[in-house]
Protein backbone atom coordinates (compact mmCIF):
# COMPACT_ATOMS: atom_id res chain seq x y z
CA UNK A 1 0.00 0.00 0.00
CA UNK A 2 1.27 3.40 -0.82
CA UNK A 3 -0.13 6.06 1.42
CA UNK A 4 2.97 8.18 1.10
CA UNK A 5 1.71 10.18 -1.87
CA UNK A 6 2.48 13.84 -1.28
CA UNK A 7 -1.21 14.82 -1.09
CA UNK A 8 -1.92 12.17 1.51
CA UNK A 9 -1.10 12.86 5.16
CA UNK A 10 1.00 10.43 7.17
CA UNK A 11 0.47 9.45 10.78
CA UNK A 12 2.99 11.46 12.78
CA UNK A 13 6.13 9.37 13.34
CA UNK A 14 4.88 6.80 10.77
CA UNK A 15 3.10 3.76 12.07
CA UNK A 16 5.35 1.16 10.46
CA UNK A 17 8.00 0.61 7.85
CA UNK A 18 6.63 -0.02 4.41
CA UNK A 19 7.35 -3.52 3.25
CA UNK A 20 5.65 -3.21 -0.11
CA UNK A 21 7.08 -5.13 -3.07
CA UNK A 22 5.85 -5.50 -6.61
CA UNK A 23 5.04 -9.18 -6.13
CA UNK A 24 2.04 -11.20 -5.20
CA UNK A 25 1.10 -9.63 -1.89
CA UNK A 26 -0.22 -12.75 -0.16
CA UNK A 27 0.66 -16.29 -1.03
CA UNK A 28 -0.77 -19.36 0.74
CA UNK A 29 0.74 -22.74 -0.08
CA UNK A 30 -0.59 -26.11 0.99
CA UNK A 31 -2.40 -24.75 3.99
CA UNK A 32 -3.97 -27.25 6.39
CA UNK A 33 -5.91 -26.53 9.55
CA UNK A 34 -7.18 -29.06 12.08
CA UNK A 35 -9.43 -28.00 14.92
CA UNK A 36 -10.86 -30.44 17.48
CA UNK A 37 -9.97 -33.46 15.31
CA UNK A 38 -11.75 -31.91 12.35
CA UNK A 39 -10.05 -30.88 9.15
CA UNK A 40 -11.07 -27.29 8.52
CA UNK A 41 -8.69 -26.43 5.66
CA UNK A 42 -7.28 -28.98 3.22
CA UNK A 43 -4.35 -28.13 0.99
CA UNK A 44 -5.43 -24.54 0.39
CA UNK A 45 -3.14 -22.73 -2.05
CA UNK A 46 -3.74 -19.37 -3.66
CA UNK A 47 -2.12 -16.01 -4.12
CA UNK A 48 -3.49 -12.50 -4.21
CA UNK A 49 -2.36 -9.89 -6.72
CA UNK A 50 -0.62 -6.72 -5.59
CA UNK A 51 -3.92 -4.85 -5.58
CA UNK A 52 -7.57 -5.44 -6.28
CA UNK A 53 -10.46 -7.21 -4.64
CA UNK A 54 -10.65 -10.96 -4.31
CA UNK A 55 -13.98 -12.34 -3.10
CA UNK A 56 -13.89 -15.53 -1.10
CA UNK A 57 -17.22 -17.30 -1.44
CA UNK A 58 -18.64 -20.64 -0.51
CA UNK A 59 -21.27 -22.28 1.64
CA UNK A 60 -21.27 -21.94 5.44
CA UNK A 61 -18.62 -24.14 7.06
CA UNK A 62 -16.41 -24.07 3.97
CA UNK A 63 -13.50 -22.66 5.98
CA UNK A 64 -13.54 -19.10 4.66
CA UNK A 65 -13.42 -17.33 8.03
CA UNK A 66 -10.93 -19.89 9.35
CA UNK A 67 -8.66 -19.05 6.44
CA UNK A 68 -8.77 -15.36 7.38
CA UNK A 69 -8.05 -16.21 11.01
CA UNK A 70 -4.99 -18.22 9.92
CA UNK A 71 -3.67 -15.32 7.86
CA UNK A 72 -4.08 -12.82 10.70
CA UNK A 73 -2.58 -15.17 13.25
CA UNK A 74 -5.78 -15.41 15.30
CA UNK A 75 -5.45 -19.10 14.67
CA UNK A 76 -1.84 -20.24 14.83
CA UNK A 77 -2.19 -23.99 14.56
CA UNK A 78 -2.17 -24.14 10.77
CA UNK A 79 0.38 -26.07 8.75
CA UNK A 80 1.79 -25.07 5.40
CA UNK A 81 3.22 -21.78 4.28
CA UNK A 82 1.79 -18.27 4.15
CA UNK A 83 3.87 -15.40 2.80
CA UNK A 84 3.07 -11.72 2.85
CA UNK A 85 5.20 -9.71 0.43
CA UNK A 86 7.59 -12.66 0.11
CA UNK A 87 8.06 -12.88 3.87
CA UNK A 88 6.95 -15.97 5.77
CA UNK A 89 4.35 -15.16 8.43
CA UNK A 90 5.86 -17.72 10.82
CA UNK A 91 9.17 -15.86 10.69
CA UNK A 92 7.75 -12.34 10.72
CA UNK A 93 10.12 -9.88 12.31
CA UNK A 94 8.61 -8.73 15.59
CA UNK A 95 6.24 -11.68 15.90
CA UNK A 96 2.55 -12.03 15.32
CA UNK A 97 1.61 -8.69 16.93
CA UNK A 98 3.86 -6.84 14.49
CA UNK A 99 2.42 -8.90 11.62
CA UNK A 100 -1.15 -7.96 12.52
CA UNK A 101 -0.33 -4.29 12.04
CA UNK A 102 0.31 -5.13 8.37
CA UNK A 103 -2.95 -7.00 7.88
CA UNK A 104 -6.14 -5.09 8.51
CA UNK A 105 -9.02 -7.29 9.58
CA UNK A 106 -12.66 -6.22 9.47
CA UNK A 107 -15.07 -8.63 11.13
CA UNK A 108 -18.69 -9.29 10.37
CA UNK A 109 -19.87 -7.64 13.57
CA UNK A 110 -18.39 -4.18 14.12
CA UNK A 111 -16.58 -3.96 17.42
CA UNK A 112 -15.70 -0.44 18.47
CA UNK A 113 -13.88 0.35 21.70
CA UNK A 114 -15.71 2.35 24.40
CA UNK A 115 -13.77 5.54 23.66
CA UNK A 116 -14.42 8.46 21.35
CA UNK A 117 -14.66 8.19 17.57
CA UNK A 118 -11.29 9.92 17.10
CA UNK A 119 -9.60 7.72 19.71
CA UNK A 120 -11.00 4.64 18.03
CA UNK A 121 -9.36 5.59 14.73
CA UNK A 122 -5.90 5.85 16.28
CA UNK A 123 -6.40 3.03 18.79
CA UNK A 124 -3.81 0.81 17.13
CA UNK A 125 -1.07 3.46 16.99
CA UNK A 126 1.72 3.56 19.56
CA UNK A 127 1.35 5.64 22.70
CA UNK A 128 3.85 8.19 21.38
CA UNK A 129 1.89 8.58 18.16
CA UNK A 130 -1.42 8.86 19.97
CA UNK A 131 -0.09 11.64 22.18
CA UNK A 132 0.72 13.74 19.12
CA UNK A 133 -1.81 15.66 17.10
CA UNK A 134 -3.13 13.15 14.59
CA UNK A 135 -6.15 15.17 13.47
CA UNK A 136 -5.14 15.19 9.77
CA UNK A 137 -4.46 11.46 9.82
CA UNK A 138 -7.79 10.80 11.56
CA UNK A 139 -9.55 12.87 8.92
CA UNK A 140 -7.74 11.05 6.11
CA UNK A 141 -8.64 7.59 7.46
CA UNK A 142 -12.27 8.56 8.06
CA UNK A 143 -12.47 9.98 4.54
CA UNK A 144 -11.09 6.74 3.14
CA UNK A 145 -13.78 4.87 5.03
CA UNK A 146 -16.48 7.27 3.78
CA UNK A 147 -17.34 8.35 7.31
CA UNK A 148 -15.77 11.78 7.67
CA UNK A 149 -18.76 13.83 6.51
CA UNK A 150 -21.02 12.11 9.01
CA UNK A 151 -18.79 12.42 12.07
CA UNK A 152 -16.58 15.46 11.52
CA UNK A 153 -18.52 17.54 14.05
CA UNK A 154 -18.66 14.86 16.72
CA UNK A 155 -15.24 13.25 16.78
CA UNK A 156 -15.21 13.34 20.57
CA UNK A 157 -18.52 11.55 20.94
CA UNK A 158 -18.48 7.90 22.07
CA UNK A 159 -18.07 5.51 19.17
CA UNK A 160 -20.96 3.45 20.50
CA UNK A 161 -23.31 6.33 19.63
CA UNK A 162 -22.83 5.57 15.91
CA UNK A 163 -25.15 3.35 13.92
CA UNK A 164 -24.05 -0.18 13.07
CA UNK A 165 -23.13 0.80 9.52
CA UNK A 166 -21.12 3.79 10.78
CA UNK A 167 -19.39 1.59 13.36
CA UNK A 168 -18.35 -0.81 10.62
CA UNK A 169 -16.87 2.08 8.63
CA UNK A 170 -15.15 3.25 11.79
CA UNK A 171 -13.58 -0.20 12.10
CA UNK A 172 -12.40 0.18 8.52
CA UNK A 173 -10.89 3.58 9.31
CA UNK A 174 -9.23 2.10 12.41
CA UNK A 175 -7.65 -0.64 10.35
CA UNK A 176 -6.52 1.86 7.69
CA UNK A 177 -4.87 4.06 10.33
CA UNK A 178 -2.16 1.42 10.68
CA UNK A 179 -1.31 1.64 6.95
CA UNK A 180 -1.81 -2.09 6.42
CA UNK A 181 -0.30 -3.93 3.46
CA UNK A 182 -3.61 -5.65 2.84
CA UNK A 183 -7.17 -5.86 4.13
CA UNK A 184 -9.11 -8.96 5.07
CA UNK A 185 -12.86 -8.56 5.37
CA UNK A 186 -15.13 -11.18 6.90
CA UNK A 187 -18.63 -10.50 5.61
CA UNK A 188 -18.24 -6.79 6.31
CA UNK A 189 -21.74 -5.82 5.20
CA UNK A 190 -23.67 -8.89 6.37
CA UNK A 191 -25.82 -7.10 8.93
CA UNK A 192 -25.96 -3.65 7.40
CA UNK A 193 -28.65 -1.65 5.64
CA UNK A 194 -28.39 -1.09 1.85
CA UNK A 195 -27.11 2.47 2.23
CA UNK A 196 -24.25 1.44 4.55
CA UNK A 197 -23.53 -1.51 2.28
CA UNK A 198 -23.24 0.80 -0.70
CA UNK A 199 -20.92 3.19 1.14
CA UNK A 200 -18.65 0.40 2.31
CA UNK A 201 -18.51 -1.16 -1.14
CA UNK A 202 -17.57 2.22 -2.62
CA UNK A 203 -14.75 2.54 -0.04
CA UNK A 204 -13.54 -0.96 -0.79
CA UNK A 205 -13.45 -0.33 -4.52
CA UNK A 206 -11.40 2.79 -3.91
CA UNK A 207 -9.04 1.03 -1.50
CA UNK A 208 -8.59 -1.86 -3.92
CA UNK A 209 -6.84 0.53 -6.30
CA UNK A 210 -3.89 0.66 -3.95
CA UNK A 211 -3.87 -2.60 -1.96
CA UNK A 212 -5.11 -6.18 -2.07
CA UNK A 213 -8.43 -6.95 -0.41
CA UNK A 214 -9.68 -10.42 0.45
CA UNK A 215 -13.38 -10.28 1.16
CA UNK A 216 -15.41 -13.19 2.51
CA UNK A 217 -19.02 -12.84 1.45
CA UNK A 218 -22.22 -14.83 1.05
CA UNK A 219 -23.73 -12.14 -1.11
CA UNK A 220 -23.11 -13.12 -4.75
CA UNK A 221 -24.61 -9.86 -5.97
CA UNK A 222 -22.05 -8.04 -3.91
CA UNK A 223 -19.30 -10.20 -5.44
CA UNK A 224 -20.49 -9.17 -8.87
CA UNK A 225 -20.65 -5.53 -7.85
CA UNK A 226 -17.15 -5.62 -6.44
CA UNK A 227 -15.77 -7.41 -9.53
CA UNK A 228 -12.14 -8.53 -9.20
CA UNK A 229 -11.15 -12.15 -8.61
CA UNK A 230 -13.25 -14.90 -7.04
CA UNK A 231 -12.14 -17.88 -4.96
CA UNK A 232 -14.79 -20.53 -4.35
CA UNK A 233 -14.29 -22.78 -1.32
CA UNK A 234 -16.21 -25.84 -0.24
CA UNK A 235 -15.47 -28.35 2.54
CA UNK A 236 -12.16 -26.68 3.40
CA UNK A 237 -10.83 -26.85 -0.16
CA UNK A 238 -10.49 -24.34 -2.93
CA UNK A 239 -12.71 -25.60 -5.72
CA UNK A 240 -12.36 -22.91 -8.32
CA UNK A 241 -10.74 -19.54 -8.84
CA UNK A 242 -11.06 -17.03 -11.61
CA UNK A 243 -12.14 -13.59 -12.62
CA UNK A 244 -15.61 -12.50 -11.57
CA UNK A 245 -17.02 -12.57 -15.11
CA UNK A 246 -15.69 -16.05 -15.92
CA UNK A 247 -16.74 -17.44 -12.57
CA UNK A 248 -20.37 -16.46 -12.90
CA UNK A 249 -20.74 -16.99 -16.62
CA UNK A 250 -18.59 -20.06 -17.28
CA UNK A 251 -18.07 -22.00 -14.05
CA UNK A 252 -15.88 -25.03 -14.72
CA UNK A 253 -16.58 -27.31 -11.78
CA UNK A 254 -19.83 -29.03 -11.03
CA UNK A 255 -19.68 -27.95 -7.35
CA UNK A 256 -19.48 -24.33 -8.44
CA UNK A 257 -22.41 -24.69 -10.79
CA UNK A 258 -24.48 -26.32 -8.04
CA UNK A 259 -23.53 -23.60 -5.54
CA UNK A 260 -24.42 -20.84 -7.97
CA UNK A 261 -27.67 -22.57 -8.83
CA UNK A 262 -28.67 -22.90 -5.18
CA UNK A 263 -27.60 -19.36 -4.41
CA UNK A 264 -29.67 -18.04 -7.31
CA UNK A 265 -32.64 -20.06 -5.99
CA UNK A 266 -32.06 -18.56 -2.53
CA UNK A 267 -31.98 -15.07 -3.99
CA UNK A 268 -35.16 -15.84 -5.91
CA UNK A 269 -36.87 -16.97 -2.72
CA UNK B 1 -56.40 0.95 37.73
CA UNK B 2 -55.89 -2.66 36.66
CA UNK B 3 -52.29 -1.69 35.87
CA UNK B 4 -51.63 -0.88 39.54
CA UNK B 5 -53.47 -3.88 40.94
CA UNK B 6 -51.32 -6.42 39.14
CA UNK B 7 -50.36 -8.92 41.92
CA UNK B 8 -46.82 -9.33 40.62
CA UNK B 9 -46.26 -5.58 40.65
CA UNK B 10 -47.69 -5.32 44.17
CA UNK B 11 -45.37 -8.11 45.28
CA UNK B 12 -42.32 -6.44 43.71
CA UNK B 13 -43.30 -3.05 45.16
CA UNK B 14 -43.68 -4.57 48.64
CA UNK B 15 -40.26 -6.24 48.26
CA UNK B 16 -38.64 -2.93 47.35
CA UNK B 17 -40.42 -1.15 50.16
CA UNK B 18 -39.35 -3.75 52.71
CA UNK B 19 -35.70 -3.44 51.58
CA UNK B 20 -35.77 0.33 52.06
CA UNK B 21 -37.70 0.01 55.31
CA UNK B 22 -35.27 -2.52 56.80
CA UNK B 23 -32.35 -0.15 56.17
CA UNK B 24 -34.27 2.68 57.80
CA UNK B 25 -35.34 0.47 60.72
CA UNK B 26 -31.75 -0.71 61.22
CA UNK B 27 -30.42 2.84 61.21
CA UNK B 28 -33.26 4.02 63.42
CA UNK B 29 -32.60 1.24 65.91
CA UNK B 30 -28.87 2.02 66.08
CA UNK B 31 -29.52 5.75 66.48
CA UNK B 32 -32.19 5.20 69.09
CA UNK B 33 -30.15 2.75 71.15
CA UNK B 34 -26.98 4.87 71.02
CA UNK B 35 -28.82 8.17 71.58
CA UNK B 36 -28.25 8.27 75.38
CA UNK B 37 -24.52 7.99 74.77
CA UNK B 38 -24.44 10.74 72.11
CA UNK B 39 -26.57 12.98 74.33
CA UNK B 40 -24.23 12.46 77.27
CA UNK B 41 -20.88 12.83 75.50
CA UNK B 42 -21.50 14.48 72.10
CA UNK B 43 -19.62 13.72 68.93
CA UNK B 44 -16.26 14.77 70.35
CA UNK B 45 -15.85 11.15 71.48
CA UNK B 46 -15.09 10.38 67.81
CA UNK B 47 -11.62 11.86 68.27
CA UNK B 48 -11.10 10.86 71.91
CA UNK B 49 -8.22 8.44 72.36
CA UNK B 50 -9.00 6.82 75.72
CA UNK B 51 -11.51 4.01 76.16
CA UNK B 52 -12.14 3.13 79.81
CA UNK B 53 -15.88 2.35 80.07
CA UNK B 54 -15.79 1.89 83.84
CA UNK B 55 -14.39 5.41 84.22
CA UNK B 56 -16.88 6.76 81.67
CA UNK B 57 -14.13 7.50 79.16
CA UNK B 58 -15.26 6.66 75.64
CA UNK B 59 -12.77 7.58 72.92
CA UNK B 60 -13.54 6.08 69.53
CA UNK B 61 -10.39 7.14 67.68
CA UNK B 62 -8.16 4.08 68.43
CA UNK B 63 -10.82 1.69 67.15
CA UNK B 64 -11.58 3.84 64.09
CA UNK B 65 -7.86 4.13 63.27
CA UNK B 66 -7.42 0.39 63.85
CA UNK B 67 -10.35 -0.38 61.54
CA UNK B 68 -8.98 1.87 58.80
CA UNK B 69 -5.47 0.37 59.13
CA UNK B 70 -6.78 -3.19 59.00
CA UNK B 71 -8.82 -2.35 55.89
CA UNK B 72 -5.87 -0.64 54.26
CA UNK B 73 -3.46 -3.51 54.92
CA UNK B 74 -6.03 -6.03 53.71
CA UNK B 75 -6.59 -4.10 50.49
CA UNK B 76 -2.86 -3.56 49.87
CA UNK B 77 -2.35 -7.33 50.01
CA UNK B 78 -5.61 -8.62 48.52
CA UNK B 79 -6.13 -6.18 45.65
CA UNK B 80 -2.98 -6.93 43.61
CA UNK B 81 -3.16 -10.66 44.45
CA UNK B 82 -6.87 -10.94 43.61
CA UNK B 83 -6.56 -8.91 40.44
CA UNK B 84 -3.50 -10.84 39.28
CA UNK B 85 -5.24 -14.15 40.01
CA UNK B 86 -8.30 -12.99 38.07
CA UNK B 87 -6.21 -11.89 35.08
CA UNK B 88 -4.14 -15.08 35.01
CA UNK B 89 -7.13 -17.39 35.41
CA UNK B 90 -9.33 -15.46 32.99
CA UNK B 91 -6.81 -14.72 30.25
CA UNK B 92 -4.15 -17.41 30.43
CA UNK B 93 -5.69 -20.58 31.78
CA UNK B 94 -7.75 -23.16 29.97
CA UNK B 95 -11.40 -23.40 30.89
CA UNK B 96 -10.78 -26.49 33.05
CA UNK B 97 -8.09 -24.81 35.13
CA UNK B 98 -10.12 -21.62 35.33
CA UNK B 99 -13.08 -23.54 36.76
CA UNK B 100 -10.81 -25.32 39.23
CA UNK B 101 -9.35 -22.04 40.50
CA UNK B 102 -12.84 -20.60 40.76
CA UNK B 103 -14.10 -23.56 42.78
CA UNK B 104 -11.08 -23.14 45.08
CA UNK B 105 -11.87 -19.46 45.55
CA UNK B 106 -15.53 -20.16 46.23
CA UNK B 107 -14.56 -22.71 48.88
CA UNK B 108 -12.20 -20.14 50.40
CA UNK B 109 -15.08 -17.64 50.49
CA UNK B 110 -17.35 -20.14 52.22
CA UNK B 111 -15.02 -21.02 55.11
CA UNK B 112 -16.38 -19.62 58.42
CA UNK B 113 -14.47 -16.62 59.64
CA UNK B 114 -13.66 -18.21 62.98
CA UNK B 115 -11.60 -20.81 61.10
CA UNK B 116 -9.55 -18.01 59.59
CA UNK B 117 -9.15 -16.59 63.06
CA UNK B 118 -7.91 -19.92 64.40
CA UNK B 119 -5.46 -20.30 61.50
CA UNK B 120 -4.26 -16.80 62.26
CA UNK B 121 -3.93 -17.60 65.94
CA UNK B 122 -1.97 -20.81 65.48
CA UNK B 123 0.02 -20.14 62.31
CA UNK B 124 0.24 -16.44 61.51
CA UNK B 125 0.80 -14.98 64.99
CA UNK B 126 3.76 -17.24 65.93
CA UNK B 127 5.21 -16.69 62.47
CA UNK B 128 5.00 -12.88 62.78
CA UNK B 129 6.28 -12.95 66.35
CA UNK B 130 9.38 -14.97 65.47
CA UNK B 131 10.16 -13.57 62.07
CA UNK B 132 9.77 -9.91 63.12
CA UNK B 133 11.12 -10.47 66.64
CA UNK B 134 8.03 -9.05 68.38
CA UNK B 135 6.76 -9.43 71.94
CA UNK B 136 3.47 -10.67 70.55
CA UNK B 137 2.15 -11.53 67.12
CA UNK B 138 -1.20 -9.89 67.88
CA UNK B 139 -1.20 -6.70 65.86
CA UNK B 140 -2.79 -4.75 63.01
CA UNK B 141 -0.57 -6.45 60.44
CA UNK B 142 -1.93 -9.86 61.46
CA UNK B 143 -5.51 -8.54 61.34
CA UNK B 144 -4.91 -7.05 57.89
CA UNK B 145 -3.30 -10.25 56.62
CA UNK B 146 -6.14 -12.44 57.83
CA UNK B 147 -8.68 -10.03 56.38
CA UNK B 148 -6.83 -10.02 53.06
CA UNK B 149 -7.17 -13.79 52.85
CA UNK B 150 -10.87 -13.49 53.58
CA UNK B 151 -11.61 -10.83 50.96
CA UNK B 152 -9.31 -12.27 48.29
CA UNK B 153 -12.02 -14.57 46.82
CA UNK B 154 -14.51 -11.70 46.50
CA UNK B 155 -12.04 -9.53 44.59
CA UNK B 156 -10.81 -12.42 42.48
CA UNK B 157 -14.20 -13.90 41.55
CA UNK B 158 -15.82 -10.56 40.76
CA UNK B 159 -12.81 -9.38 38.74
CA UNK B 160 -12.78 -12.68 36.86
CA UNK B 161 -16.49 -12.29 36.07
CA UNK B 162 -15.90 -8.74 34.86
CA UNK B 163 -13.01 -9.82 32.61
CA UNK B 164 -14.94 -12.79 31.25
CA UNK B 165 -17.86 -10.53 30.37
CA UNK B 166 -15.75 -8.70 27.78
CA UNK B 167 -16.74 -9.98 24.37
CA UNK B 168 -14.46 -12.09 22.22
CA UNK B 169 -15.00 -9.54 19.43
CA UNK B 170 -13.38 -6.83 21.56
CA UNK B 171 -10.40 -9.06 22.31
CA UNK B 172 -9.98 -10.04 18.67
CA UNK B 173 -10.38 -6.44 17.51
CA UNK B 174 -7.54 -5.46 19.81
CA UNK B 175 -5.46 -8.39 18.62
CA UNK B 176 -6.09 -7.60 14.98
CA UNK B 177 -4.76 -4.09 15.58
CA UNK B 178 -1.46 -5.63 16.62
CA UNK B 179 -1.74 -4.69 20.29
CA UNK B 180 0.49 -6.88 22.39
CA UNK B 181 -0.66 -8.69 25.53
CA UNK B 182 0.12 -5.81 27.89
CA UNK B 183 -1.55 -3.24 25.68
CA UNK B 184 -4.65 -5.39 25.38
CA UNK B 185 -4.73 -5.77 29.14
CA UNK B 186 -4.27 -2.13 30.05
CA UNK B 187 -6.12 -0.50 27.14
CA UNK B 188 -9.00 -2.88 26.49
CA UNK B 189 -9.57 -5.44 29.23
CA UNK B 190 -9.00 -3.57 32.49
CA UNK B 191 -10.78 -0.33 31.48
CA UNK B 192 -13.83 -2.28 30.35
CA UNK B 193 -13.79 -4.59 33.36
CA UNK B 194 -13.25 -1.74 35.83
CA UNK B 195 -16.89 -1.23 36.90
CA UNK B 196 -17.06 -4.93 37.90
CA UNK B 197 -13.65 -4.84 39.55
CA UNK B 198 -14.63 -1.71 41.48
CA UNK B 199 -17.79 -3.38 42.71
CA UNK B 200 -15.70 -6.36 43.83
CA UNK B 201 -13.32 -4.09 45.71
CA UNK B 202 -16.14 -2.29 47.49
CA UNK B 203 -17.94 -5.51 48.38
CA UNK B 204 -14.67 -6.86 49.73
CA UNK B 205 -14.17 -3.68 51.74
CA UNK B 206 -17.66 -4.09 53.13
CA UNK B 207 -16.91 -7.63 54.19
CA UNK B 208 -13.58 -6.63 55.74
CA UNK B 209 -15.24 -3.76 57.57
CA UNK B 210 -17.85 -5.99 59.19
CA UNK B 211 -15.60 -8.91 59.98
CA UNK B 212 -15.49 -9.56 63.74
CA UNK B 213 -14.45 -13.01 64.81
CA UNK B 214 -11.21 -13.51 62.89
CA UNK B 215 -10.04 -9.96 63.60
CA UNK B 216 -10.93 -10.24 67.29
CA UNK B 217 -8.73 -13.31 67.63
CA UNK B 218 -5.60 -11.76 66.14
CA UNK B 219 -5.72 -7.97 66.57
CA UNK B 220 -4.77 -7.88 70.26
CA UNK B 221 -7.74 -5.72 71.41
CA UNK B 222 -5.59 -2.95 72.85
CA UNK B 223 -7.43 0.38 73.03
CA UNK B 224 -4.69 2.78 72.14
CA UNK B 225 -3.50 4.66 69.10
CA UNK B 226 -0.50 3.14 67.30
CA UNK B 227 2.71 5.05 68.08
CA UNK B 228 3.87 6.34 65.69
CA UNK B 229 0.62 6.29 63.75
CA UNK B 230 2.09 3.96 61.09
CA UNK B 231 3.22 1.36 63.60
CA UNK B 232 1.18 -1.65 62.56
CA UNK B 233 3.20 -4.09 64.65
CA UNK B 234 1.49 -3.22 67.94
CA UNK B 235 -1.70 -4.73 69.37
CA UNK B 236 -4.66 -2.56 68.49
CA UNK B 237 -8.44 -2.51 68.37
CA UNK B 238 -11.06 -2.33 65.64
CA UNK B 239 -14.70 -1.30 65.95
CA UNK B 240 -15.94 -4.85 65.35
CA UNK B 241 -13.50 -6.48 67.75
CA UNK B 242 -14.48 -3.99 70.44
CA UNK B 243 -18.17 -4.74 70.01
CA UNK B 244 -17.50 -8.49 69.91
CA UNK B 245 -15.34 -8.47 73.00
CA UNK B 246 -17.29 -6.05 75.22
CA UNK B 247 -20.94 -6.54 74.36
CA UNK B 248 -21.19 -9.53 76.72
CA UNK B 249 -19.86 -7.44 79.61
CA UNK B 250 -22.03 -4.34 79.07
CA UNK B 251 -25.29 -4.29 80.97
CA UNK B 252 -28.35 -3.58 78.83
CA UNK B 253 -29.31 0.09 78.81
CA UNK B 254 -26.04 1.31 80.35
CA UNK B 255 -23.85 4.02 78.81
CA UNK B 256 -21.31 1.34 77.94
CA UNK B 257 -24.02 -0.51 76.01
CA UNK B 258 -25.03 2.72 74.25
CA UNK B 259 -21.41 3.44 73.39
CA UNK B 260 -21.06 0.01 71.79
CA UNK B 261 -24.25 0.65 69.81
CA UNK B 262 -22.57 3.92 68.76
CA UNK B 263 -19.65 1.82 67.43
CA UNK B 264 -22.23 -0.19 65.47
CA UNK B 265 -23.72 3.02 64.10
CA UNK B 266 -20.30 4.21 62.90
CA UNK B 267 -19.73 0.83 61.23
CA UNK B 268 -23.12 0.96 59.56
CA UNK B 269 -22.48 4.48 58.28
CA UNK B 270 -19.06 3.43 56.93
CA UNK B 271 -20.57 0.37 55.22
CA UNK B 272 -23.36 2.46 53.71
CA UNK B 273 -20.81 5.00 52.53
CA UNK B 274 -18.93 2.22 50.72
CA UNK B 275 -22.13 0.89 49.26
CA UNK B 276 -23.13 4.32 48.01
CA UNK B 277 -19.66 4.73 46.53
CA UNK B 278 -20.18 1.47 44.64
CA UNK B 279 -23.50 2.72 43.31
CA UNK B 280 -22.30 6.25 42.69
CA UNK B 281 -22.24 5.96 38.92
CA UNK B 282 -25.71 4.50 38.64
CA UNK B 283 -27.10 7.05 41.09
CA UNK B 284 -25.68 9.88 39.01
CA UNK B 285 -27.29 8.34 35.91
Amino acid sequence: MNLSHKAVPEPIEGSQKNVGHAFDSLCCEHLYLHLSNQIILKDVSFSLPEKGITSLIGPSGAGKSSLLRCITGLNETWQGDIKLNQQRLRQWHGGVDALRKHIGLISQKPSVFPVSIAENVIFGLSRKQRKQNQSRWIQHCLEKAALWDEVKHRLNMPAASLSLGQQQRLCLARALALKPSMLLLDEPTASLDPRSKELIEASLRQLAESMPLLCVTHDLQQTQRLQGQVIFMCDGKIIETGSCGDFFEHPERIETREFLQWSVCDCGD
Amino acid sequence: MRHFLNPLKIFVALGCLSAVLSVLVLLGFLIQSSLPFWQAFGIQVLWGDAWYPYESLFGFLPAIVGTVWALLIAMIIALPCGLAAAIVSSEMMSETWRDLVRVGMEILAGIPSVVYGLIGLWVLLPFLQHSLDLLTGHNLLAAGMILSLMILPTIMVMSQDALQAISQEQRESAMSLGLDWQQRLFRVLLPQAWPGIRSGILLALGRALGETMAVMLVVGSMDRLPEPFYNILEPAQTLTSRIGREMGEASFGSLHFSALMGCGLILAVMAMGLSLLAQRRSLIR
